[in-house]
């Protein structure tokens, strides 16, 4: 089996998961009291996001590992994860302030969480447009695997923004040192839901490097 | 709190859950003809 055809076939397998995902969080997970339902967003917005930060995490070691080894594929597979990391910021992007309107009353806030996110997003965005720019093959994957490490120094700053900053942005509910601050069914979805967006992250992740690999567009 | 006083926010969480599930499948349709054009060629 190819590697185009593996990554198709785990990104087929992760999308029915995510719809298994969907049903038990609408119908079989519990509602959240002072929220309602907008609280169901988590199940989404929560592991986009951290789908998101692994692309860029993966975007940053990769690029580390290419100016020390200076290995085509290193570059061409941080370039896959950057465009996969564009999609899942989009998703991060989008739940968020769907989520924030009703329960904040604003759509956005200017928040070091926020900030630090959209800022992440402008670095996929910008890692992009810098490769398109960039002609000769070997300064691309150098200017880019700058841009790449200033993504990697970016994520410890995000994820512990909410301790470092007073924000509005709730608690890591999983991802922190203590209990998960939440219900075990409630838990048990968003840790399923983690599952499935890493997944899909790997089947978007190997098909966009096989799409790579094949047309040199690294 | 009685279940009355349960916010309505049911609205947010359907527009959200639909806007992940097109951009995630937009994004599969984008690499399924990426790909495709890929092997044709």
């Amino acid at each position: 089996m190819t590697l185009l055809r593996r990554g198709r076939w785990i990104t087929a397998i992760s999308l029915l998961l995510l719809g298994g995902i969907y049903v038990r969080a609408l119908v079989f997970t519990p509602e959240e009291r002072l929220q309602g339902l907008a609280q169901k967003i988590y199940y989404v917005h929560v592991p986009s996001a951290w789908s998101a930060m692994l692309a860029m995490g993966m975007v940053g070691l990769a690029s580390i590992l290419f100016l020390f080894l200076k290995d085509p594929r290193y570059d061409r597979f941080a370039s896959a994860s950057a465009e996969v990391g564009t999609a899942f910021s989009l998703v991060m992007l989008t739940t968020g302030p769907l989520w924030a309107r009703p329960i904040w009353g604003t759509w956005w806030t200017w928040d070091a969480r926020l900030t630090l996110t959209l800022m992440m997003f402008f670095m996929f965005i910008g890692y992009q447009v810098l490769r398109g720019a960039v002609a000769d093959p070997s300064l691309r994957a150098r200017y880019a695997a700058v841009v790449g490490i200033c993504g990697l120094v970016l994520l410890p700053f995000i994820h512990l923004s909410v301790y470092l900053f007073r924000t509005l942005h709730p608690m890591p509910i999983v991802l922190k040192p203590s209990a998960p601050s939440a219900p075990p069914a409630m838990v048990i979805t968003l840790l399923s839901s983690f599952a499935v967006f890493t997944l899909l992250y790997v089947g978007f992740v190997i098909q966009r490097y096989a799409i790579g690999e094949h047309t040199h567009d690294a | 709190m009685t279940p009355d006083a349960i916010p309505q926010t049911g609205g947010y969480m359907i527009a959200a859950y639909i806007i992940a599930a097109v951009i995630l499948l937009g994004y599969t349709v984008v690499l399924w003809r990426r790909g495709s054009a890929r092997t044709k060629s």
